[in-house]
């Protein structure tokens, strides 16, 4: 017996070290060879083109001894690289160093060319006098990291390749507004519209908040259902500074230099991506410098990354995305036959008085000082950040003097249980409500100081937190921002690098008809509405401006939304590592090539 | 006992039948994987009908299960929504690391149990008893986020701030076939691991060796004049080890699960982060995948813990 006992226990001891054994390096994801022969172009335009210049190299640079290598922590791994079929931000970080675009915008929000010579407009010729004929010249002398020719005819594939049906790319906006691309020559393509789209300039090009690369032809032409194909998940050809050449699923990416970037070859010798669970093994392993960077920490993180100084560098960016909060206003103005939301808000919100009262009665800026160490502000609408921001607006302060003074104004007064109440279309209601949002730990925190602030005027704010998957549940599902089965809300958006939006369009309001409709506000107030469609008539940037200021002045008069605050990057570092200049929308990927340690 | 083993296979085959329906309706009710989606101001209304469609979940909900169950009968998990992969060869890249590091720290736990229940329960109520039970009831209490991080902010942080030789955080590159660096990213996760499982086990083998040495057969054994060492290895211990037998047994498919905290605290490439990531997404296949697997694992080796049991223990006999 005692036999059977011990030889249990060695073979369970066994089993382990033969496990242990075969458990050594994981399945690893072999990049495939994707260096075909450079095609051999049938346009002799090309061949000359070709023939004036020639590549670095036709693969990733080799990882000398003693390189420069930096690891970054990801905590979450991307679904795919290539832009189209992916909605990640994650994603995004490792496109726009791997494929770009025929333009990108800076740190500062400008819109640069990338693979293209100049940025098209009515001045250069690149913008046809009805707006519908954009034509965009490629720079000479571009080829893919394996020494192919990138031209024109990519860009014209790219389109194509989108529009396939037979790919299931994540999404089509812009592009299906789209009649023809035309690759004219080597270097030039003319994209005509089937009507005027303004937001071009986010069509084939980088951006946090579109990815637009262009795709290499040679290798993607002919493929169909790509959405499963191992390329688009993992591109070993690329146009960016980097070019991946592992990927192991759950632990790291590796990218080597790409010998082909336009730009010539990137500082770095090397760049790995870490996939950590949280922030906080990126934190931790920060602190040991068993990474450079993590581009993601929240903003309740900075007193933490404020206090390890000067081991970590910490770098915040104020962006596009904001913070916001807002009142359901379902079947508030549901005219015209227009956007008949399902379920009613609640009914003193229809009431500007009581939004602009709660507006006024919640100390914003408190807020972003106390909990957000006064590294963000709070913007005065929800274009902050960026070219299209109305500068003559004004942010309302901290006044719960007016606010209580608005209440009994709109005859909502103070009750014996320090809450006030008051008639609404005919029936007593009681200043108390539910907020919801998710169970982010700076929402919490923050939705905690809005309701101790909103007590002092007498109104009774109740915080609700569900998880993200249940509060942005789908309309079937009963969501409640989808199906308007809240009060009041708050969650993080951005409408950016292009400004419009459709969350204030009365026929976006989700209904079973259109479940999936963008107006979570369930708002529908008809001038508004026009006014933000009436952006998309035009595509002249300045005119726009003026529609969008406009809107902005309305919104912020009709206290429709509060914003709460700017959302920013907030990005750990190691002081060996310098990323160069960094920005709220382009992050700090956009110059990869750039990036450089020093021992 | 091939009748016996028939009867439990069949069983068993209906249990799993069980468990994927409540495996099913439990994760398709979790959680919606469109919602990463919801708040994306990129993807129009049309965009997200398409995708739910390629997904299939406008199918009826019965429809989407026996689709699922008629591929994973043929072995085939279907396809992660998010990351496009096979859902079987995701598994196959983690399984590999959950093993290797839950079957350490499963081999040290038990051994240490072993070793410390035998000296509790033999030196009953003396200081080392008295200061293994303590330990125990601290390893029992401290939940493992907390002793694994704290393992971490001072085995690896700390120590390098001291100037002292650090383990690593488990989060740098590492290269996996260099065995040195292998045993030393293992070294802090096995042990907030076998750190809270130890003590939990050796309470077991502690009160079953107490049981066991009160029997008259010990007495017996002692009265024939054998060593107190005989007496506890040779006699008691075979009696008493029975029962962390089919603990063990019973383990080890849960092994397979891997170690949700440990694993995220130690950027583990395991199943346990697998298996929180992607239900973190409502990805349904991946989540069904790993569930399945852990599922059929447990049923299969209850069968097989049950056989072992006739070999190890003669009194009983399987029928």
């Amino acid at each position: 017996m005692k036999r059977n006992l011990f030889a249990l226990l060695s073979l369970l001891v066994l089993a382990s070290m033969v496990l242990a054994a075969c458990g050594s390096p994981a399945a690893t994801e072999e990049a495939p060879a994707a260096t075909e022969a450079p095609a051999a172009t049938e346009e002799a335009e090309t061949e000359e083109a070709a023939a004036a210049c020639e590549p670095a190299g036709t693969e990733p640079i080799a990882f000398p001894d003693g390189g420069k290598s930096v690891t970054g922590a990801y905590d979450q791994e991307p679904d795919a690289v290539v832009p189209y079929f992916t909605q990640m931000s994650y994603a995004v970080w490792v496109t726009q160093m791997t494929l770009v675009g025929l333009g990108e915008w800076t740190d500062e929000g400008t819109f640069i060319p990338e693979l293209a010579v100049e940025i098209p407009s009515a001045d250069n010729g690149g913008v046809s006098e009805d707006g519908l004929t954009i034509t965009w010249k490629l720079k000479d002398c571009l080829f893919w990291s394996d020494g192919t020719p990138l031209t024109a005819e990519d860009v014209a594939f790219t389109w194509e390749f989108v529009m396939d049906p037979g790919n299931a790319v994540s999404t089509r906006s812009g592009y299906d507004k789209i009649a023809s691309v035309e690759a004219v020559d080597a270097t030039t393509v003319v994209i005509t519209f089937s009507e005027l789209y303004p937001a071009w300039p986010t069509l084939f090009t980088q951006g946090p908040n579109n990815a637009g690369a262009i795709l290499p032809k040679h290798i993607l032409e002919g493929v169909t259902a790509a959405e499963s194909d191992p390329f688009i998940r993992m591109p070993t050809v690329g146009s960016g500074p980097f070019v991946i050449t592992e990927w192991i699923p759950g632990d790291y990416m590796e990218l080597l230099p790409n010998p082909n970037f336009y730009k010539g070859r990137a500082i770095l010798d090397r760049l790995q991506i870490r996939f950590v669970a949280d922030s906080a093994a990126a934190l931790a392993a920060l602190q040991t410098g068993d990474v450079d960077f993590y581009p993601n920490f929240s903003e309740g993180d900075i007193a933490t990354l404020e206090s390890l100084a000067p081991a970590v560098v910490l770098t915040v960016d104020p962006g596009s995305n904001f913070e916001h909060y807002f009142f359901n206003q379902g079947r508030v103005a549901g005219v015209d036959g227009r956007g008949a939301a399902d379920n009613e808000g609640f009914c003193p919100f229809k009431d500007v008085r009581v939004r602009k009262a709660i507006t006024l009665g919640i100390n914003r800026q408190a807020i972003v000082d106390a909990l957000l160490s006064g590294k963000t502000t709070v913007p005065v609408s929800q274009w902050p950040n960026s070219g299209w921001t109305n500068t003559s607006l004004t942010v309302d302060g901290y006044d719960p003097d007016a606010a209580a003074a608005l209440l009994d104004e709109a005859g909502y007064t103070l009750g014996a249980d320090g809450i006030r109440a008051g008639e609404c279309d005919g029936e007593q209601v009681k200043l108390s409500f539910n907020f919801e949002t998710t169970t982010a730990p700076i929402r919490i925190d923050i939705a905690t100081a809005a309701q101790a602030d909103l007590a002092k005027i007498g109104v009774e704010f109740t915080p609700i937190h569900t998880p993200a998957g249940t509060f942005f549940g789908q309309y079937v599902d009963g969501g409640p921002l989808t199906t308007g089965n809240y009060d009041m809300g708050g969650y993080t958006t951005g409408f950016y690098p292009d400004p419009y939006t459709n969350s204030y369009k009365c026929e976006e309001i989700p209904t079973a008809e259109n479940p999936s409709g963008n107006n979570w506000y369930h708002l529908c107030d008809p001038a508004l509405s026009d006014l933000i469609e009436s952006s998309l008539a035009t595509v002249d940037p300045a005119e726009r401006k003026a529609i969008l200021d406009e809107a902005q002045a309305y919104i912020a008069e009709n206290y429709y939304v509060i914003m709460m605050y700017a959302r920013a990057n907030v990005m750990g570092s190691t002081p060996r590592f310098n990323f160069g200049p960094s920005g709220g929308d382009s992050h700090m990927f956009w110059q990869a090539e750039t990036w450089d340690v020093t021992e | 006992m091939w009748t016996y083993i028939l009867r439990r296979s069949f069983q068993a085959l209906f249990t799993l039948l069980i468990i994927t329906v409540l495996c099913f309706l439990l994760t398709r009710f979790s959680g919606d994987p469109l919602a990463q989606y919801a708040a994306n101001p990129r993807m129009s209304a049309a965009d997200k009908e398409a995708l739910k469609e390629r997904l299939g979940l406008n199918d009826p909900l019965y429809v989407q299960y026996f689709k699922w169950l008629g591929l994973a009968i043929q072995g085939d998990l279907g396809q992660s929504f998010f990351a496009r992969q096979p859902v079987s060869e995701m598994i196959g890249q983690r399984l590999p690391n959950t093993i290797v590091l839950m079957f350490t720290a499963e081999v040290i736990t038990v051994s240490f149990a072993l070793m410390l229940g035998i000296i509790s329960a033999v030196k009953q109520y003396s200081f080392w008893d008295n200061a293994i039970t303590t330990f125990s009831f601290i390893g029992f209490s401290i939940p493992i986020f907390f002793s694994a991080l704290g393992l971490m902010l001072i085995f690896a942080v700390q120590f390098k701030e001291w100037g002292l030789p650090y383990l690593p955080t488990g989060a740098a590159v590492w290269d996996k076939s260099d065995p040195v660096e292998y045993i030393k990213n293992l070294i802090l996760p096995v042990t907030a691991l076998a750190f809270v499982n130890t003590a939990g086990y050796s309470r077991f083998v502690r009160t079953s060796i107490l049981e066991v040495l009160g029997l008259d057969y010990i007495r017996t054994a002692r009265a024939k004049g054998l060593t107190g060492r005989a007496v506890l290895f040779k006699h008691a211990l075979r009696n008493a080890a029975l029962p962390l037998v089919t603990i063990v047994g019973l383990d080890i498919p849960f092994l397979l699960g891997g170690a949700i905290v440990t694993e995220s605290v130690f950027s583990w490439p395991g199943m346990g982060r697998l298996f929180w990531e992607y239900a973190q997404r409502s990805d349904y296949p991946v989540v069904l995948g790993v569930l399945l697997i852990i599922s059929t694992a447990v049923v299969v080796l209850t069968i097989v813990t049950d056989v072992i049991y006739t070999f190890v223990d003669p009194r009983i006999r399987l029928s």
